[in-house]
């Protein structure tokens, strides 16, 4: 079904930059777009939102004109690049001048080692002047506020940093149309936040713009939302009205907002709120109390007794010995029950990493003494047998993939524990199980869906049977189906008695773990239970280090609740709660 | 992030060096290079090494950095001067202690080859410190230019050495985290017999090719769209101009040439 499709755009009508006109493409035997008819007017902000495997990145290609579709009519900027009488290359290269596209992985679209060269590139390419060349890299490197970092190795900027290079690159060639495919999926919140700043700016001086996206809370910046399945557009409309089909967003694997997700479940409650996506209409239908946040903080966790410890880190420090001789860490102590869920957070650079490395024991730290599993990992050897009994889930753990079938790539690890064979067979049975791949084991591991590729790598860290999960960053990337069926993964890993260890970027994973860490600046910033360090008083300290509050907490205090929930369900009971008192 | 490639690591400053075109510079850092070949005497061992060290201080590159960039080639050239030291044979003996011999003959090739070449690999350092990669391409593509009149790909080749130079980095990140991942799983990398070693090396070297592959996807993509055609016409931001400056240091460079010769 199609909502409200008329009402924004026409078909075809000279103000449309980008006309696609019942496109159907396919590769081999599987549709990627199956008749679709889309217009983008000029100066518009569209986003397309679907699934992996929806069709959304084809789309993407279609309309920044690198993909001729196999039916149907598309024209871009102006031309007429495919029609009945099929591709027109002539122009196709003309529409292509004017068209940009960032995609996910930055460092794939950096092809310089300076960034103002790079940004240089494309209008070297359009055989701009000298001058003009100079006079667009000053301006886009001002727009994306990199100016200071003109001169420097893109190599060696942060993930956001990269991005942002990336879309200066794109932009100096003055595109009518910049097609944004996923800019935010390796990104961290601080680096998605600057691409949606430069994204609103850009919208705000007429730039036409089509953003793809996984994040639900960054379609509502658009003028229009379009939702792909299985390559055909199910809905479109205004952000509002898309976002108020739930039940079949979650039918699509897609979820709605945050202040949507609230609304609904406060009226399913019977409480009488508007139903809305904007969090502030959504508070200030709420607001009632005053902030009250007296409570103070307390870092240290409670002393554990030595004998249960899965996990002791006393007095570390590391320094790596590379030319700035930097400290990646200083002084970390903490300790970690057996069976706990630790979470790890803090910002790029802080030194996350490098405590996983340490962690693992694939390094042994300059001072200091870590414990793991009743072992010192100071000794190389003592190093080596902690392998298996720690399992290390490194960030896009699909790339370590490389056996021809997922059974070998999985038996990996177990036969590299000498087992026998019997044994192996059993454990990696067991391990395909609980990722949900059994009966892919014959299937080579490059052919499986992203998401399944990732479940193949984890089920091959699952089979060495391990003490301690440490992981990083693993739901980076997936779409929210993708996300959620992971995390019942690992709660049920968890379960199953294993201590895991999470870095992650969202303090809304962070706030689901028994135990959370967060790092600034190689120090250990505060440490405790979920509920003491995401504390309203420790709001400005999160702040300082790039961090933030998990959103039910931070949405609680704009209300002024006066309980800390940390989950939606706390909060939906704490305002349930609320309401009822103010009724009695 | 465990360890990084040192290549083509430009560092930023204003200095005659860093003003010059590129494919002046290209050139004298080649005669520089083939000069010391012909370094035979004491008094040549030394012109060379000033003519060097004159360099170092034009370039206004940190004196640290320099000596960072060619640590690796010093340490290997030391490996060559023990080598030289033992088992050159010619001269008086100074020491003898059974299998052990040192000649005097010995002595000076140890410090000879090694010193001389020190002057070479302090040329190519400061050429890659001092020259973008940019400039090195366009540099590298006006000398394959020849190439491209016949119908062979210069520009093209030009282009692959400047990719190459960017993405040796990520690749050097990518290997060793699939290295440490690997390892986590038992992988024994660097421990057993030569051929189980070989063994260990195969899920990482064909993991790290995938994710080349996976670069190599996108990279073509991002070139697509930002209106790169290989062998089209396209303009430069910065273009090479020879100025005066650059055919006198040529000019110099020659008389630096000759003035060798003559002090054999």
């Amino acid at each position: 079904m199609t909502v409200g499709r008329d009402k924004l755009t026409g078909h075809l009508s000279p103000s449309n930059v980008v006309s696609l006109s019942h496109v159907t493409l396919r590769y081999d035997d599987l549709t990627a777009l199956d008749d679709i008819t889309l217009s983008v007017a000029e100066g518009e902000r569209v986003c397309v939102l679907g699934a992996n495997g929806s069709g959304k990145s084809t789309l993407a290609s279609v309309i920044c004109g690198l993909l001729a579709p196999d039916e149907g009519e598309v024209s871009l900027v102006g031309q007429q690049v495919f029609g009945p009488n099929g591709v027109d290359f002539a122009a196709y290269q003309r529409a292509r001048r004017d068209l940009g596209l960032v995609f996910q992985n930055p460092d794939d679209q950096i092809v310089t080692s300076i960034v103002e060269e790079d940004i240089a590139f494309g209008p070297e390419n359009l055989c701009l002047s000298s001058e003009e060349i100079g006079r667009r890299v000053d301006r886009e490197l001002r727009r994306v506020a990199l100016t200071d970092y003109a001169r420097r190795d893109p190599s060696r900027l942060s993930g956001g940093q990269k991005q942002r290079v990336a879309i200066a690159g794109a932009l100096a060639m003055e595109p009518r149309v910049l097609v944004l495919d996923e800019p935010g999926a390796l990104l961290d919140v601080r680096g998605r936040r600057g691409i949606m700043r430069v994204m609103g700016q850009l919208h705000e001086q007429g730039t036409t713009i089509v953003h793809i996206t996984h994040f639900m809370d960054e379609a509502l910046a658009a003028d229009r939302v379009v939702v792909l399945d299985h390559g055909r557009i199910t809905l479109e409309g205004a952000p509002g009205e898309v976002f108020s089909h739930g039940d079949e967003l979650a039918k699509l694997g897609l979820q709605m907002p945050f202040a949507a997700r609230l609304a609904t479940e406060l009226r399913n409650r019977g409480l009488d709120v508007p139903w809305t996506c904007d969090e502030r209409t959504l508070s200030a239908s709420l607001a009632v109390a005053k902030p009250s946040n007296t409570g103070t903080s307390q870092f240290e966790a409670s002393p554990t007794k030595q004998s249960d410890l899965a996990l002791q880190v006393d007095n570390v420090s590391y320094t790596y010995h590379d030319e700035d001789m930097h400290k990646a860490l200083k002084s970390i102590s903490f300790g970690v029950t057996r069976g706990t869920s630790v979470a790890i957070v803090g910002q790029t650079g802080s030194g996350k990493s490098t405590l996983v490395r340490l962690l693992c024991a694939l390094e042994a730290p300059d001072q200091g003494r870590i414990v793991v599993d009743g072992v010192d990992t100071h000794a190389r050897r003592d190093r080596r047998k902690l392998h298996g009994k720690v399992g290390y889930v490194m960030q896009h753990p699909e790339r370590q993939l490389f056996a021809e079938t997922v059974l070998k790539d999985v038996a990996y690890g177990p036969t590299n524990l000498g087992l026998p064979h019997a044994e192996i067979q059993k454990r990696c049975a067991h391990a395909l199980e609980v990722v949900g791949l059994t009966g892919k084991e014959d299937a080579s591991p490059f052919q499986l869906s992203g998401g399944q590729q990732r479940l193949c790598a984890i089920a091959g860290v699952l089979a060495m049977r391990p003490h301690i999960l440490v992981l990083d960053e693993p739901t980076a990337g997936l779409d929210p189906r993708g996300r959620r069926q992971l995390e019942h993964i690992l709660e049920g890993i968890h379960e199953s008695g294993v201590t895991t260890i999470r870095v992650t970027h969202s303090m809304d994973d962070a706030a689901k773990a028994q135990q959370v860490i967060v790092l600034s600046q190689a120090h250990i910033l505060m440490q405790g239970t979920a509920q003491e360090v995401f504390s309203p008083a420790n709001k400005q300290a999160l702040h300082d280090a790039g961090l933030g509050l998990p959103e039910p907490l931070s949405f609680a205090l704009s209300v002024g609740l006066e309980t800390d929930p940390l989950t939606m369900n706390a909060l939906v009971d704490s305002l349930i709660d609320l309401c009822a008192g103010e009724v009695s | 992030m465990a360890f990084r490639l040192k290549m083509g690591q430009y560092w930023p400053a204003d200095s005659l060096l860093h003003r010059m075109d590129a494919r002046a510079k290209v050139a004298c850092a080649l005669i520089i290079m083939v000069s010391v070949f012909f370094v035979h005497s004491l008094p040549q061992l030394l012109f060379s090494w000033a003519v060097a060290l004159l360099l170092v201080a034009l370039s206004h590159v940190p004196v640290t950095k320099v000596l960072q960039s060619v640590r690796p080639v010093v340490l290997m050239l030391c490996l060559l001067a023990i080598c030289n030291l033992l088992l050159v044979r010619s001269g008086d003996a100074l020491v003898s202690l059974g299998p052990l011999v040192i000649t005097t003959g010995g002595v000076w090739a140890a410090l000879l080859y090694s010193l001389r070449l020190v002057a070479a690999v302090l040329a190519a350092a400061l050429l890659l410190l001092t020259t973008t990669p940019t400039q090195l391409t366009d540099a590298f593509d006006a000398g394959l230019a020849p190439l491209s009149r016949i119908g062979l790909p210069g520009h093209e080749l030009a282009m692959v050495f400047s990719l190459m130079l960017r993405f040796i980095p990520t690749l050097a990140d990518e290997a060793s985290a699939i290295l440490d991942a690997q390892t986590a799983r038992g992988g024994a990398l660097a421990e057993g017999s030569p051929i189980k070693r070989v063994r260990a090396v195969v899920p990482v070297i064909v993991a790290l090719l995938a994710s080349s592959l996976r670069h190599a996807n996108g990279l073509s993509r991002a070139l697509d769209a930002r209106c790169y055609t290989g062998g089209a016409e396209r303009s430069h931001w910065h273009p090479l101009h020879m100025e005066l400056r650059d055919w006198l240091a040529l000019l110099v460079i020659a008389l630096y040439v000759v003035a060798l010769f003559l002090l054999r």
